[in-house]
């Protein structure tokens, strides 16, 4: 128990560094004493204030702030659902596409390209068909799904709904205009964080935030689902109730990393993973730490995505790069049974 | 008044009959051996007993009353489940496999397990003599110290009758024979069992009664001693063995293959 809490307190620690070191980091450099000048006057009213107030406030405030508040939130996100739909499917391998709901949201956002011009409507598109991909997988595990084992069926369904609204994205791109849409599909479904503005993160942030806080304190009953349905109903656990509740904020949690970010693989794959090594299998602690981790993992990742080069590299790229070599080591606990 | 029992069941899988009019009584502390060929109907009408299936007609009474009346908490209270040794997918401790047993009755936001909690069992652990265990990771445990923590859950989730899916099968002969030990001992102190088995042996050690199912129909019930006869184990299983009494009157079955001249 004291090593848990102290790695709580070191994946703490580790987010709000990265946080301060991300405000310093980009095409402007700031170094460390000067943000803590400027934040030390902004804040605070220490000091006197500095030469470029402005243009700091600016690069600090407006632009920098927002994304990486808006790359923490979309990182424990994806890591917080992929580690909850890996617990109610009992299945270590299960990311948080595995009902559909990725598929459909990029379908939707890619409809919400080709038809309409505003953001907002993009984004209406992305979460609706997010959602409406999940209901296709539940309807079609529903069908046969009376005495058969759920899980199966789930997955089943959303194989399924996934091949549907992949099928339907290749339609929408094939007709969209290659000039000017087909780009922007092509863009969006690569996972950006560099149209992220201050009302898409108000927006996303409370649903978000409260689908964390709430699917961690069901941690119990997700490491109850994850002894099979029987084990748990006998155990005295409405084992519907339990899952359905699950796989709404899990689903909420994923469309909108969907609306704010587009695609990003990868983090709610092995965030879990890395996560179940440091703290073991127990929901109740794995999943608030997959919080941290996700945002710390996902920071660091946005940050190299908008320093290393002069363009700006389109991170779901490099989540799936670096995420590759990580999960190879991860399988190295395989044997141990995911440890 | 009748302490647990189903009256006319009948189940079926699709056009499958799997149950068909099945009656069985299990008086309070007893101990009841379900036994039966591969694909009897044993594990469905153990399933319906636990209300984890519903019977297509029939009922299940616990206590007086009808078990679909009960809330599926309060069905916890009284029935525990123990599967054959459950495949886990993650690395939890036997400790909190255990706490599993104890989770349907505390509150939605209660703090992770109370101390009171983890006292019941700990306290379950030590019947069983496994408290050693509560740190190891369940997955790398034995078969028959899996088996002995998925009792201990049961007997921390408070229940009093104990259903058990083969708990026997898959253990080597030494964990065979302290799980009936436990079992028997369990029974002294007023615990109820209905248990599955392959092995007519294991319900002649525990005595109690036996209900032999035979496609989906109860061919004999009653008083273990009375009910399981050679008679009775050739037909179940059509095989050909010779029920032996040995000296101090434990029955043993041996195999007429290997036993020419009687």
């Amino acid at each position: 128990m004291v090593k848990t809490s102290l790695l709580f307190t070191v994946a703490l620690i580790l987010l709000i560094a990265s946080f301060f070191a991300s405000l310093c980091m980009g095409r402007y450099e700031i170094d460390f004493s000067t943000l803590a000048h400027f934040l030390g006057w902004k804040w605070l009213d220490i000091g006197a204030m500095p030469r470029d107030a402005t243009l700091l406030s600016n690069i600090l405030f407006d632009i920098r702030l927002p994304r990486i508040v808006a790359v923490i939130l979309v990182g424990a996100a994806l890591a917080v659902s992929g580690g909850a739909f890996q617990a109610m499917f009992v299945n270590p391998l299960v990311s948080p596409g595995i009902l559909g709901v990725l598929a459909g949201s990029s379908f939707g956002a890619a409809l919400g390209i080709m038809i309409s011009d505003s953001w907002i409507g993009v984004q209406l598109f992305s979460f609706a068909f997010g959602f409406l991909a999940v209901m296709c997988a539940l309807l079609i595990a529903r069908i046969y799904g009376k005495n058969a084992p759920t899980t199966i069926l789930l997955v089943l369904g959303g194989v399924i709904s996934s091949a549907l609204f992949s099928a339907l994205l290749s339609l929408v791109k094939y007709m969209a205009d290659p000039y000017n849409k087909l780009p922007a599909i092509v863009y969006w479904l690569m996972g950006s964080f560099s149209a992220v503005d201050m009302k898409t993160l108000l927006n996303v942030s409370v649903p978000l935030a409260l689908s964390m806080i709430v699917l961690s304190l069901m941690g119990k009953y997700l490491n109850i689902l994850s002894l099979g349905d029987d084990d748990a109903k006998a155990l005295g656990v409405r084992v519907g109730l339990v899952r359905n509740t699950a796989i709404l904020l899990a689903t909420l949690l994923s469309a909108l990393t969907v609306v704010v970010a587009g695609m990003i693989g990868w983090v709610g794959l092995i965030i879990p993973h890395i996560a179940r090594f440091m703290v073991g299998a127990d929901n109740r602690v794995m999943l608030p730490m997959c919080l941290l981790l996700g945002g710390i993992f996902l920071l660091w990742v946005d940050t190299l995505c908008r320093t290393v080069l002069s363009v700006e590299i389109p991170v779901g790229i490099v989540t799936a790069l670096v995420g590759i070599p990580i999960f190879v080591f991860a399988l190295k606990n395989a044997k141990k049974g995911f440890a | 008044m009748s302490f647990y029992e189903a009256r006319n069941l009948y189940f079926s899988y699709q056009q499958k009959k799997v149950l068909d009019g099945v009656d069985i009584a299990i008086p309070e502390g007893s101990i009841v051996s379900l036994l039966g060929a591969n694909g009897a109907g044993k594990s469905t009408l153990m399933k319906i007993l636990l209300g984890l299936l519903s019977p297509d007609r029939g009922e299940v009474i616990l206590e007086g009353k009808n078990l679909s009346e009960y809330s599926i908490k309060k069905r916890a209270e009284h029935i525990a489940y123990v599967p054959q040794s459950t495949k886990i997918v993650f690395a939890f401790s036997a400790l909190q496999i255990v706490l599993m047993g104890r989770i349907a009755f505390e509150a939605w936001f209660a703090k992770a397990s109370s101390e009171h909690d983890k006292q019941l069992c700990y306290a379950a652990m030590e019947r069983l003599g496994i408290v050693h265990l509560a740190e190891r990771n369940y997955q790398t445990l034995s078969g028959g110290e899996k088996q002995l923590v998925l009792i201990a859950r049961a007997l921390a989730q408070g229940a009093k009758i104990l259903v058990m899916d083969e708990p026997i099968s898959g253990l080597d002969y030494g964990n065979q024979l302290r799980l009936l030990e436990a079992i028997l001992t369990l029974s002294k102190e007023g615990y109820t069992f209905l248990k599955s088995t392959h092995f007519p042996e294991h319900a002649l050690m525990l005595e109690g009664q036996t209900y032999a199912i035979k496609d989906g129909k109860i061919l004999a019930s009653g008083d273990t001693k009375s009910v399981v006869t050679q008679e009775l184990i050739n037909t179940l299983y059509q095989t050909d063995i010779t029920l032996f009494t040995t000296h101090f009157g434990y029955k043993t079955c041996v195999p007429n293959f290997l036993n020419q001249h009687i």
